[in-house]
């Protein structure tokens, strides 16, 4: 019926731009909403990709592996081999991209004039590299340079709190491994910077080796964070991982977080509710415009009649007319989104509500994701619902009786 | 005037689907405004309310500094009799004295750097809900009584139970070394990690002693259920306390600005939601202002022939375009109000609450909040939007020329 | 001669609320291939009630409506569209033309919908356009057209494609006299070159004289049904 696909999309064409005002009012509603939509669902998901990515960065990774009672009680009797041949093996893995280990437990740290609890974390600087926040945040001082650095780097807002600075030695405090307590002397060789308070005041790192030797021990650790290839395959690997190391406790990042997965899977429901909202919102006035521009017509609609068109091909025109209206709106409002998110670059900055964020689990620069899934999402939304809505106007111009129609004036 | 209204109101229903749409769009606005603004406010109530309630207060006195750096030396002399004094110039009993330190705590087996706070029984528990969530054994007895209570994690992870002794391990507010062995007699669980996790409490005038503090403190917590109050009781307290030097008065807020800021922060965002919500609604109905205009121009016409000036006619456009509205908005708000109230009732739960309530210390079930703020706000909002919608439509009846107008189809 | 319409005891009454309105009473009517029939009568004597039900527009409240052998009263909407596409052809008394497209583009449209291929319609609508006395104006718009033109475009889009019936209903009264002559003159060449029938509703007399046949209507009842020459 090329014919008439033809005849069809011309007369819907022509009679969509007849009335310009009324189509270009609509249509601004339609593209308003479809901005919406996109802008929004840009923003949540530069929200949740940044928890995401807060998360995993924040010493998680994709998955953990600790001592079967660890987490419940994270000190240095839960702590296993890091050479157990089982365990060796089942890390290599050609979907592993990278594995640090840890040691880490609760210590008090203590400068000149005052001290404080928080947790210190004795890592293999190359392994840790890349697979946590710590290498790219230090702002003054160094990164550690090997598993026997004896240095220690603190946050910055730990070192005022200390009332301490770079090159100060300070002094941690620990249980060994026999429940006795130890203490060393560090120096501070290194400072960083995190858009998190809560990790620059509650974290210290120090060479694996160098926690050893504090702690008595040799050859444990207390953690190893994975980071993948694919995090989507975080499930899979995780339930190998388990099954491979019946007596340790494989963790992934959403078991270790779960407000971090709460919230991102919150924006991820959110994107479909919101989207509704607004095409609700948008749906009244498309209908109400269609069904006007309808009764308008309706003798032109009896003239189509008794031309020998059927009532089918008459409700196909209007049925065009409207999907024509919906999809320039959504090719405007795809565009004017993808210009939004264009302008705002890196991001926005909302450091101003930074210890709200920081409740959130966000830090302050919330960058706006544009990613294909959300936007097919969005655009179906409109274009599937838009054209279910047309339906109604369509079969209203269809049912018009043809004496009726002409003879109105 | 009433037979205008009478006229307004006819017009409205000389194309009854129409306006019965362009009704429904208002509605659905009002009615989703309504559900959110007023779940959103109630959901900040709790987080406030939960905030000052279960430790921080409502306002507190503080050494001026102490806030950002919270340094034992930083402390109020005398502080029970200042407390005493606030008390009975006020007539507030809710108002009770704490000193803070920061200790390493050793059980038989584990060793924990916590804060520690020495309390006034008798008022601490005026002014903080934690006494009232003793699980096991009790609360403090006396202000004098060596015993002290301990949250539920920090317990666990010590492996400690009623009954059990703690040793003390800290410096004093001279720099002495404070040390004591103390039996627990009772274990709290707020449901807030950071109080469960990491907090002791004991009587003040021991605390004072183990860490000679003399009869320092280093906050006065005044307790108030009225978040209203607070400017008038800031400014009572500020008039009480302006004899002693260095003493500010701090409001829930400034002790804990994250919960503002998320409040701040997620209302904001609410409102840009909410504003671009209103602005595609208004658009979507523009036209049926606009076509209630154009198709009648004939009847102006008439209208103005017969001494009507276009003055009187816009001021019927508006008209109509209010009725419409006020109509839509009521219909919307009484449906809104009866979500909420439902909710109101039984309260609304979702999956993932549980956790998010953790997180922003509220419990698991929101509650909206019920007052004309809450219920009135969001129809204000599409009332202004629609009227200052409505005014371009009645801008072009000024135009009009009777005869032309008269003319036309 | 065949018989193209035959009405055998058709009734109409309208209703509007309380009120029945009997606009046609026991019509019995036969007209003939090539015959080019005036129905006249005051208005509200039910002329347009007739040519739209024999057109299919509406139906009648008793009686058999038969059109080129088959009965009109009892077709669905989709077998009368089907009808008035390749039987029947309609001239209005005003708003004839689809307002978006041109005049070329009004009568290819018809020929369109019958599966005609892009050459023939082409070649096809610019000659009856220029039969009809509109070459030079096919590519205008109806608004740019005069009240005359527009009736003529109609009447080609009418008769382009051969239907055996034409109905039209007070053609003629938007027009000044000269320009109904003209339109009348038109109509009455076209059936008899392309051999078709004319129902022509009307109270103009010019249309009455240049009728083979004349039908009166009164009050919904056939006064007179006289041949002319």
């Amino acid at each position: 019926m090329n014919y008439m696909g033809s005849l069809l999309f011309s007369l819907a064409w022509r009679n969509l731009w007849r009335n310009r005002r009324r189509t270009l009012v609509i249509l601004f509603a339609i593209v308003l909403g479809v901005w919406a939509m996109i802008f929004t669902a840009a923003f949540m998901r530069g929200m949740s990709q940044q928890v995401l990515e807060d998360t995993i960065n924040n010493l998680t990774g994709h998955i953990q592996i600790h001592a079967s009672q660890y987490l419940d009680d994270p000190v240095i009797d839960h702590r296993f081999q890091l050479l157990d041949e089982a365990l060796f093996e089942s890390l290599n893995n050609p979907q592993i991209k990278q594995i640090s280990s840890r040691l880490r437990v609760p210590a008090v740290i203590a400068s000149e004039r005052e001290s404080t609890g928080l947790i210190m974390v004795g890592i293999d600087p190359e392994n840790e590299s890349g697979i946590s926040f710590l290498e790219d945040s230090i702002v003054e001082g160094r990164y550690l340079t090997d598993p026997g650095d004896s240095g220690i780097i603190i946050g910055r807002k730990l070192a005022e709190r200390l009332e301490t600075r770079l090159g100060k030695r300070i002094v941690l405090m620990s249980q060994d491994k026999d429940n006795k307590i130890t203490d060393r002397g560090f120096r501070i060789v290194g400072l960083f910077d995190t858009q998190l308070e809560a990790l620059e005041k509650g974290f210290v790192f120090t060479g694996l080796e160098t926690s050893e030797e504090l702690l008595g021990i040799k050859g444990e650790v207390s953690e190893i964070s994975i980071l993948l290839y694919d995090i989507n395959q975080v499930d899979v690997i995780a339930a190998e991982l388990q099954q491979q190391n019946p007596q340790l406790d494989v963790k992934t990042w959403s078991q270790l977080e779960p407000v971090s997965k709460l919230i991102v899977d919150l924006y991820e429901n959110f994107h479909l509710i919101w989207h509704l909202i607004v095409f609700l919102a948008m749906g009244f006035g498309i209908v109400n415009t269609l069904l006007m521009s309808v009764f308008e017509r309706t003798r032109e609609f009896g003239l189509f009649q008794s031309l020998g068109l059927k009532p089918g091909f008459i409700m196909g025109q209007v049925w065009v007319e409207s999907v024509l209206l919906l999809s320039i709106g959504l090719l405007a409002g795809n565009l004017f989104a993808w210009l939004s998110v264009l302008a705002t670059g890196e991001g926005i900055d909302v450091s101003a509500f930074a210890q709200g964020m920081e409740l959130a689990h966000l830090s302050n620069i919330i960058p706006f994701v544009i990613i294909s899934k959300d936007l097919i999402l969005a655009n179906s939304v409109v274009i599937i619902l838009g054209m279910l809505t047309s339906l109604y106007p369509a079969w209203h111009a269809s049912r018009l009786v043809p004496a009726d129609a002409i003879t109105r004036v | 005037m009433a037979s205008t209204w009478r006229f307004a109101w006819r017009n409205i229903w000389r194309q009854p689907r129409r306006s019965i749409l362009t009704m429904l769009a208002i509605a659905f606005g009002a009615a989703l405004l309504v559900f959110s603004i007023g779940l959103q406010l109630g959901q900040y109530d709790l987080m406030i309310q939960n905030s000052i309630r279960i430790y921080h207060g409502l306002i507190q006195v503080q050494k001026q500094g102490y806030l950002d750096e919270p340094k034992m030396r930083s402390s109020i002399a005398n502080i029970s009799r200042l407390a005493s004094e606030l008390r009975q110039q006020t007539g507030i009993s809710a108002i009770a004295a704490r000193a803070n330190g920061f200790a390493l705590v050793s059980s038989e087996m584990r060793t924990y750097g916590t804060m520690i706070v020495g309390v006034q029984p008798e008022y601490e528990q005026q002014v903080s809900s934690l006494p009232g969530v003793i699980k096991d054994g009790r609360y403090l007895s006396s202000e004098t009584a060596s015993e002290i209570v301990i949250g539920r994690s920090l317990a666990r992870n010590m492996q400690l139970k009623v009954g059990d002794e703690l040793t003390i391990l800290g410096s004093g507010r001279d720099g002495s070394v404070a040390a004591t062995i103390i039996p627990v007699v009772g274990i709290y669980e707020s449901g807030s990690r950071e109080l469960d996790r990491n907090l002791l409490q004991m009587p003040l005038q021991v605390f004072q002693d183990v860490f000679n503090m003399d009869q320092h403190g280093h906050a006065i917590v005044v307790y108030e259920k009225d978040v209203k109050q607070l400017e008038t009781m800031r400014h009572q307290f500020q008039q009480l306390v302006s004899t002693y030097d260095d003493l500010v008065i701090l409001s829930w807020d400034e002790i804990q600005p994250g919960i503002r800021q998320a409040i701040e922060l997620d209302y904001s965002s609410g409102w840009l939601m909410y504003i671009v919500l209103v602005a595609i609604i208004t658009f979507s109905i523009l036209n049926t202002f606009l076509m209630s205009v154009l198709e009648r121009t004939r009847e102006f016409g008439i209208m103005l022939a017969l001494g009507y000036t276009p003055f009187n006619i816009s001021r019927l456009v508006m008209l109509e375009v209010l009725l419409l509205t006020l109509l839509g908005l009521a219909v919307g708000t009484l449906i809104g109000v009866a979500i909420n109230y439902y909710f109101y009732i039984y309260g609304l739960t979702f999956s993932g609450m549980e956790e998010m309530g953790k997180l922003y210390n509220i419990p698991a079930t929101l509650t909206p909040q019920m007052s004309l703020k809450s219920i009135f706000l969001g129809p204000a909002v599409i009332l202004v939007f629609t009227l200052i919608t409505a005014l371009y439509p009645a801008t072009r009846i000024r135009k009009l020329q009777p005869v032309e107008a008269m003319h036309s189809i | 001669m065949s018989t193209v319409v035959s009405c055998k005891h058709v009734n109409k009454i309208y209703r509007q609320g309380l009120i029945e309105v009997r606009a046609l009473t026991d019509i019995n009517l036969d007209i003939e291939a090539g015959d080019f029939i005036c129905l006249s009568g005051p208005s509200g004597s039910g002329k347009s009630t007739l040519l739209n039900m024999i057109g299919g527009l509406d139906s009648p409240t008793s009686g058999e409506i038969i059109v080129d052998g088959q009965r009109v009263d009892q077709m669905n909407k989709s077998a009368l569209a089907e009808l008035r596409l390749h039987k029947i052809g309609f001239v209005f008394q005003a708003y004839n033309l689809i307002p978006v497209l041109t005049a070329r583009e009004n009568v290819e449209m018809v020929m369109q919908m019958q599966g005609d291929s892009k050459d023939y319609r082409k070649q096809h609508s610019l000659a009856i356009l220029r039969e009809v006395g509109l070459e030079g104006m096919e590519d205008r718009k109806p608004s740019e057209l005069s009240g005359g033109q527009q009736q003529r475009v109609a009447v080609a889009r009418a008769i382009v494609d051969k239907p055996c019936l034409v109905l039209a209903d007070e053609p003629t009264a938007n027009l000044d006299s000269v320009n109904a002559d003209n339109l009348l003159k038109l109509m009455r060449d076209m059936a008899e070159q392309h051999e078709m029938t004319f129902i022509i509703s009307t109270h103009d007399p010019l249309v009455m004289q240049r009728a083979k046949r004349l039908i009166k209507l009164h009050d919904g009842q056939i006064v007179e049904n006289n041949k002319q020459n």
